[in-house]
């Protein structure tokens, strides 16, 4: 990745950081958006289901080192205030979760590797995110949770690793009880959203002047990503 | 503040929730402060330096000297120092390196920096969503002469913004008083709600003569709207019964709607009933609709809900607009019963005869085919054309290729040849094969593109390519059906075997050859489940509603209701349809409820044209139920695209039940397949009774049983 971070403890009131950088968790009620999310600022585990009501959110800052196209680290570091949207998976909270895709930069698209048919589900998500985001082809990470419940998985890696690759989007198993790959996860999300931003400013304005349209969510083509501003 | 949550249709918040959205929402809004802050700095950081760099868009200087220091240039270093960004040309100095080697003018890189750190890379990308690409909504914008929306915005703001704008004395305004409004608001819900399970045109003039609530309703929020009046006036037009609004009716207003599909009354009735109740609930809600309005025009601004959908809103929108005068005249002008509706009649047992026909072949086909996707698709196509042709034993293969190219925005099926075919003519063991193609689920003529007819040969060589004009976006839920004729010249033509292949999993951007085995027709296409292939959503609201609200209508009327209670279905939108015409369908909602397959349970929405995400608003109500007899139940919804010539075309639907057993309808069976949302939302209409039960459904492509799941 060539990216690396550390996490710092500030008072988050203060407007000393230098990119806000917006994500957003969605995927079925249950996944664990909302305990991966704490896992990632808080780094602590709460197991009790408490379902979300609409919308919350919850903030880290970061540092991010920027890196070369090949990989090594500039040395320019930044400072990088997180805000990670969570939202309710329930059906009936729909309309207002999905009115807030539209402000996130990158997205955390979650399912449960205990369950089936939260993972069937990925794909009418996708279609949401691609309706209501940003742009056509916004950042996405694949997140399958629960990858500690090894006993209960319904979802073979390859079968996620497959659908990941179709959507040209990395691929994540995590664990917010163990903590394992949470980091992993919002950290290449969080490279994925920054090299965008610099695909898309420091492009001469000829490229970048209304493109021709985003390439589409569907298709699977990782290296045509490109930013449609 | 209610009612500015309930603009984005959440009427179903109870207070507490709201409370907790609003908490999260004013925590937003500190984070925003202090962003907005910072970015203000940064701006003027900016300005600092493109003052300094000053020859900046003037053309007026020398290209002899530094763009941005005015520092003369050596001739040598003129032409390897132009900025490629603003070109202006630049001396070292004021040139810098950018990560990946290139470099640009200082104030160039500033702007770009800036841009970053702004965020702006992403709100102008995310402003040119909608403004960018579809010309509709540009013209839609500049009809309607709305302000343009701040680029910046987000919904948290908007949404916290409108509700502290009106009520603003959020704080100091006492809870009760939030209290008795939903309160009442509720209580005329109900009383919507249980009137609206009412047959009679008497007891729909009641409600208009129901003043007190509505009256103190529409005093107690004008206070609070007050200089809202004029969106509120735009904003009647679209609640028209059947009018295509685009914006998603709330609790309330559709409880309104749900006034009724009798039970034998034709489309007329509806509509005039409708149009009674329409006026109490312009009054009811007034404040609600102003603010769905305000998030509504954000909405339309800034995001592109889907790319086809948005096309056909705006379409919509446009004719409500032309419409509008003559809804104001009342909706009896309206009332005379369009063409769509006669034709509508007309289709019904057109469809009725499709699907138990769809029923029939699935209960008999072998076990292999019943977790196939033998769907209505393939199976309506032999029922379209049975009888038009003579159909051998299908052998042999297909040699074809798929590519799309960007530039000319086309499919092209390349069809290159077929090998060992079956003969056509049995008797004179011949065929004079030729390919026809279509991309489904468009099965028209449209779609139908054929190839050369070879003359006698099993082995016939085409290389011709058909080619389809289509976005790209739309190939996903589509697929090629290939499939190898006889050309018989006096008698019938022969079918000699099929291929379906679905495009989105296919490898388009090279045309890559493939070579497929030629298929029967029912056995074409393999589909592991009925969820398999996404053909969009149903969102829907059920509520059972329960003996003791119902008997205090009409006096004089001995209701029949004695016996239980009515399951009202409302049928609120579909999401992302298929497009069957081109970019868009006409699609309407039939259902069912099973076991009884009568005509008494039969209802069907009004078609609603040119959308891929319909709003129906229709409430379908079966009379006379107990819970009981629910559990055992089973609600069929299927939605169907309106073909005025041909048959209408599937696009998918949805069973409701326990999701367990199976049900005997009339001589078929039918097996409670349901699954995950459809069994929790039937669930949740039976444990609470009296309140709707709202949820979004995905649509299956087939109605067929499958075996697991």
């Amino acid at each position: 990745m060539g990216t690396f971070f550390i996490s710092t403890v500030i008072t988050m009131t203060d407007g000393d950081y230098d990119y806000l950088i917006k994500l957003l968790a969605l995927g079925d009620s249950g996944v664990g958006k909302t305990t991966f999310l704490y896992r990632y600022t808080d780094n602590k585990f709460n197991p009790k289901f408490i379902t979300t009501v609409g919308i919350d959110f919850r903030e880290k800052r970061v540092v991010y080192t920027a890196s070369n196209p090949n990989g090594t680290a500039t040395g320019k570091t930044f400072k990088v205030h997180l805000q990670l949207w969570d939202t309710a998976g329930q059906e009936r909270f729909r309309s207002l979760t999905t009115a807030f895709f539209r402000d996130a930069m990158g997205f955390l698209l979650m399912f449960d590797l205990t369950s089936q048919q939260s993972f069937l589900n990925v794909r009418n998500w996708m279609s949401q995110l691609q309706a209501n985001a940003y742009c056509e082809n916004p950042d996405i990470v694949l997140v399958g949770n629960k990858a500690d419940l090894a006993d209960q998985r319904e979802v073979q890696e390859k079968q996620a690793k497959e659908l990941a690759d179709k959507y040209g989007i990395p691929y994540f198993e995590t664990s917010a009880a163990t903590g394992a790959e949470v980091d992993k996860a919002v950290i290449t999300l969080l490279d994925l959203v920054m090299k965008r931003m610099e695909q898309c400013v420091d492009k001469p304005p000829a490229d970048s002047a209304n493109g021709n349209g985003a390439t589409k969510l569907e298709a699977s083509q990782p290296s045509e990503k490109k930013c449609a501003c | 503040m209610p009612e500015a949550l309930d603009s984005i249709n959440l009427g179903f918040l109870s207070d507490s929730e709201r409370e907790l959205v609003l908490d999260v929402l004013r925590r937003d809004e500190e984070l925003r402060l202090v962003e907005e802050q910072r970015v203000r700095k940064l701006k003027t950081e900016l300005q600092e330096v493109k003052r300094k760099g000053a020859k900046l868009g003037s053309g007026n200087y020398s290209e002899h000297s530094c763009g941005r220091c005015q520092e003369p240039l050596s001739r040598l270093t003129v032409f390897s120092n132009q900025c490629k960004m603003c070109n202006h040309y630049v001396c070292r100095s004021c040139q810098t390196f950018l990560p990946n080697g290139s470099w640009l003018c200082s104030v160039c890189t500033k702007e770009s920096d800036i841009k970053k750190r702004t965020g702006d890379w992403f709100y102008d990308q995310r402003i040119n969503r909608f403004s960018g690409a579809p010309g509709h909504n540009l013209v839609r914008a500049s009809l309607k002469k709305r302000p343009p929306a701040k680029k910046r915005e987000t919904i948290g703001e908007t949404l916290l913004r409108s509700v502290e704008n009106n009520t603003n004395p959020f704080k100091p305004v006492p809870l009760p008083r939030q209290k008795v409004q939903t309160a009442t608001i509720s209580q005329s819900k109900e009383n919507l709600g249980s009137i609206a399970s009412r047959e009679s045109f008497e007891s729909k003039t009641n409600v208009s003569s129901k003043p007190t609530h509505s009256d103190t309703e529409s005093a107690e929020n004008t206070s609070i709207v007050s200089g809202k009046t004029e969106t509120e006036s735009g904003r009647a037009t679209p609640e028209q019964p059947r009018a295509h609004n685009s914006v998603p009716s709330s609790p309330t207003g559709s409880s309104v709607s749900s006034l009724t599909v009798p039970m034998k009354a034709d489309i007329v009735h509806t509509d005039s009933g409708n149009s009674n109740s329409s006026a109490p609930v312009l009054q009811v809600k007034p404040a609600d609709l102003s603010l769905e309005l305000e998030v509504d025009r954000l909405f339309k601004k800034s995001i592109k809900r889907a790319p086809k959908p948005t096309e056909c809103l705006s379409t919509l929108d446009l004719r409500d607009g032309c419409e509008a005068p003559a809804a104001s005249m009342g909706h009896r002008s309206r009332s005379v019963p369009g063409l769509d509706v006669q034709e509508d009649e007309d289709e019904e047992e057109d469809i009725d005869r499709l699907v138990s026909f769809h029923k029939l072949s699935m209960a008999k086909s072998s076990s292999s085919l019943q977790s196939s996707k033998g769907t209505l698709g393939s199976l309506m196509s032999i029922y379209s054309e049975s009888g038009d042709f003579d159909s051998v034993e299908v052998s042999g293969d297909v040699v074809f290729s798929v590519s799309y190219d960007e530039h000319t925005q086309s499919l092209y099926v390349l069809i290159k040849a077929c090998h060992d075919l079956a003969h056509g003519d049995a008797s004179r063991q011949l065929s004079n094969p030729y390919v026809k193609c279509y991309l489904l689920p468009d099965k028209s003529r449209q779609s139908k593109r054929k190839t050369s007819i070879k003359k006698k040969t099993t082995n016939p060589v085409y290389n011709e390519t058909l080619k389809y004009t289509i976005s790209r976006s739309l190939l996903a839920t589509r697929s090629v059906l290939i499939s190898v004729w006889h050309h018989g010249r006096l008698s019938r033509n022969t079918f000699l075997g099929e291929v379906e292949v679905a495009l989105d999993y296919r490898d388009l951007d090279s045309s890559s050859e493939s070579c497929m085995r030629l298929l029967a027709k029912a056995a074409s296409v393999v589909q592991p489940s009925a969820f398999a292939q996404y053909k969009g959503e149903l969102v829907i609201s059920l509520k059972y509603v329960t003996h003791k609200k119902t008997t205090e209508k009409v006096k004089g009327k001995k209701s029949s209701t004695e016996e239980g209670g009515e399951l009202h279905v409302l049928i609120k939108e579909a999401k992302n349809l298929t497009a069957i015409k081109g970019s868009t369908s006409d699609s309407f909602v039939k259902g069912y409820l099973f076991p009884t397959k009568s005509k008494t349970t039969k209802k069907k929405s009004a078609v609603v044209k040119k959308s891929l995400n319909p709003q129906y608003n229709s409430t379908f109500v079966y009379k006379e139920l107990t819970l009981e007899q629910l559990k055992e139940m089973c609600l069929e919804l299927t939605v169907w695209d309106r073909e005025a010539m041909l048959s209408n075309e599937f696009l998918g639907g949805v069973r409701l039940s326990s999701g367990k057993g199976i049900i005997k309808v009339e001589k078929e069976e039918v097996v409670l397949d349901s699954a995950g949302e459809e069994v929790s939302l039937w669930q949740m209409m039976m444990q609470y009774p009296d309140s709707w039960a709202e949820g979004t459904l995905t649509l299956r492509s087939t109605m067929g049983k499958t075996k697991n799941k």
